[in-house]
């Protein structure tokens, strides 16, 4: 009883937490929106704007709302989000709620799908090259990292596109699926192999070379020694025990990289015009319609603080010895 | 990808201060007494064991040498060009490299290799104008939340980490959303405002540390004000390590100019830079025009490499500077 009762003091303290950043955050956000230069009326008419008369354009401001002061806006836009009405998305005159709803299944697959990819992958990497220190392939692999992480990722999706679908003719150049197509899984996934290849190849090197070291360092512990002189083979030890003792470490690597692999998801979704909430961001952006572009941010920094919270739980229960940072958020500082 | 240089540069840092009972990354314990060479699997005599460290031991002469080459041509250009950059030449639209276009010609028939290096000259000056401007702020913002009695560093830590919680492309589209930036100045001032958040944090950490020493005690005794301070005894200690951030931002910078102009929302196409150069990719993909892409992606991701191999160094450099042991 006295466990429920600790967990759920606790679940609610995060929650709380998650709250005050997501009101900030949105207050921040919507402040800057308004305040900018750039017409929400033209996102919302298109180029009707000009051809309105002065009086219609004010009617105009009326009804869409943009004619009060910033607080009140705030205030009815906050009234309307707590029940769930984000408003209307200016460029697709519908709810953001639907526009978001009917596109941010193939985000999830695309990121998601990169996400254990790259972390799969990096992982077997880290491992390889920690058990080879020093030799040939662990100096080339460490060479190969850092040229490809200098290399802007959608550069390497150009590329990608120039050979295996302009010159080839082997892959989709970009979509989710064949337009006439039906979309099967097959169809979807033909489409996601040069998107996902992208994102690998552009972040599966710098994580493996964090986990490679951490590795490393690890590896030269005391206990390495006690279970080497046991009689247990270099691979038993690294596998068992080395991996073990650093994925607290590990954990936390995968949520700090969460906005990382999710940013670089939304500029290839852009490449790659991969119906997703990145080509969503960019389109809302560059059509000034901010109220799907605060609803898109939010989203995103709510997932990525969602991720933080959940990393730094597990990583308490994985390492009791993390228990003792004050109760704030993700990160610790004293 | 383009964004995450300057996260990579710093993610060690942020993950060194997220959870400070983890040992931090580049901090590698010394075992003594006992002799690892005796284990095969620990065969490697004790030494600097992290990577970057040992690679980047020598000059990074290369780097410099085509950085150097890359920067005097673009900024001697008009000695190098043949033609007039800015020039529509609509009789010579998409021509493949030839003996009068050495690079070939976009659609715009504008001359590419002439392009190169007055497009070079914006991106890099957005580079280290963003880089400066991001050093500035993070400089502030880090000095006086190191500074500040603990509550205001710990909103002030708390509203940084706030902007980490958005992916830096997101917050890059929120603002050329709303301010349009259309002159490299408001690109670089754009790519500068979200750029400082990790190099704060650094700064921060640092002051955190020198605040503790006695000669600041004694300084601080005899009266000097915060801005004396900053000048005098903070700023060159934290030199080493903000340059380095600097020189990774640079590299950064020009790889977010790029993201962005080619993405559509940072220069025109119709202006002269890498990444507006790399914008009219779309099209020649369709007519495969490879040199419109490779020729640009060559040279930017050559500065991006050489930019890399610098901040390497200066890394090592600022390791060996702050520890007492090696020299």
């Amino acid at each position: 009883m006295e466990q429920v009762l600790k967990w759920g003091k606790r679940l609610g303290k995060k929650i709380l937490e998650l709250t005050i950043w997501l009101f900030l955050l949105s207050l921040m956000v919507f402040y800057m929106a308004r305040l900018a230069p750039g017409d929400p009326l033209r996102a919302y008419y298109g180029d009707g704007v000009e051809r309105m008369s002065t009086a219609q354009q004010l009617q105009a401001e009326e009804k869409l709302g943009l004619n009060r002061p910033i607080y009140v806006q705030y205030g009815l836009w906050l009234r309307g989000a707590l029940s769930g009405n984000f408003g209307i998305s200016f460029q697709y005159k519908q709810d953001c709620t639907a526009v978001i709803g009917s596109l941010w299944q193939n985000t999830a697959l695309l990121g998601g799908l990169s996400y254990l990819l790259t972390f799969l992958l990096a992982l077997l990497i880290g491992c390889f090259c920690a058990m080879r220190e020093d030799s040939l392939w662990d100096k080339l692999l460490g060479k190969l990292s850092m040229v490809l992480s200098a290399i802007p990722s959608f550069w390497i999706a150009l590329l990608l596109i120039l050979l295996f679908s302009v010159n080839l003719g082997l892959l989709p150049s970009g979509g989710a699926y064949d337009p006439g197509g039906g979309g099967g899984w097959l169809d979807r996934l033909v489409h996601l192999i040069l998107p996902l290849t992208v994102l690998v190849l552009g972040h599966v090197w710098y994580y493996a070379y964090l986990i490679r070291c951490r590795l490393q360092e690890e590896m030269r512990k005391d206990y390495v020694i006690f279970a080497l002189s046991k009689g247990l083979s270099g691979k038993a030890v690294l596998y068992r025990h080395c991996l073990r003792g650093s994925l607290p470490y590990l954990i936390s690597l995968m949520a700090l990289s969460v906005p990382h692999i999710l940013g670089g998801t939304y500029i290839v979704e852009k490449v790659f015009s991969y119906p997703g909430l990145g080509t969503l961001c960019f389109e809302s952006a560059k059509y000034h319609d901010y109220n799907l572009l605060m609803v898109l941010t939010l989203l995103t920094a709510f997932f990525v603080i969602v991720c933080h919270m959940a990393a730094q739980a597990i990583s308490q229960r994985l390492d009791p010895r993390m228990k003792g940072g004050k109760g704030f958020g993700f990160r610790t500082y004293e | 990808m383009a964004f995450e240089p300057m996260n990579n540069g710093c993610l060690s840092e942020n993950l060194g201060d997220s959870s400070p009972k983890l040992e931090s990354l580049s901090a590698v314990e010394e075992e003594d007494g006992l002799s690892p060479s005796l284990f095969v699997f620990v065969s490697k005599p004790q030494k600097e064991t992290v990577f970057t460290e040992r690679v980047s031991k020598r000059f990074p002469l290369f780097s410099v040498l085509i950085l150097g080459l890359i920067g005097f041509g673009c900024l001697f250009a008009e000695l190098l060009m043949n033609h007039d950059p800015a020039f529509l030449d609509l009789s010579h639209t998409g021509e493949a490299p030839g003996k009068e276009f050495y690079f070939g010609t976009d659609f715009l028939g504008r001359d590419i290799y002439s392009m190169i290096w007055a497009g070079g000259r914006t991106s890099l000056l957005i580079g280290f104008l963003a880089a400066a401007i991001s050093a500035v702020i993070a400089l502030l913002y880090g000095g006086i939340s190191g500074w500040a009695p603990w509550w205001l560093d710990r909103v002030m830590m708390r509203f940084a980490d706030l902007l980490l919680s958005i992916p830096s492309i997101l917050l890059v589209i929120f603002l050329g959303g709303i301010f349009s930036a259309s002159t490299p100045v408001t690109l670089a001032l754009m790519i500068g405002f979200t750029g400082w958040v990790s190099m704060a944090k650094l700064v921060r950490t640092q002051v955190l540390q020198l605040k503790k020493s006695e000669y600041l005690l004694a300084a601080r005794s005899m009266g000097a004000g915060f801005f004396y301070l900053l000048r005098r005894h903070l700023l060159p200690n934290l030199l080493p390590s903000v340059l380095f951030m600097m020189v990774t931002n640079i590299g950064t910078a020009v790889a977010s100019e790029a993201t962005l102009s080619f993405l559509g929302i940072g220069l025109p196409a119709e202006s002269v830079s890498w990444g507006a150069m790399l914008s009219q990719a779309d099209r020649a993909l369709l007519t495969n025009s490879w040199w419109m892409i490779i020729i640009p992606g060559l040279f930017l991701t050559a500065v991006l490499l050489s930019v890399m191999g610098i901040s390497n160094y200066l890394r090592k450099e600022e390791i060996q500077k702050c520890s007492n042991f090696t020299k």
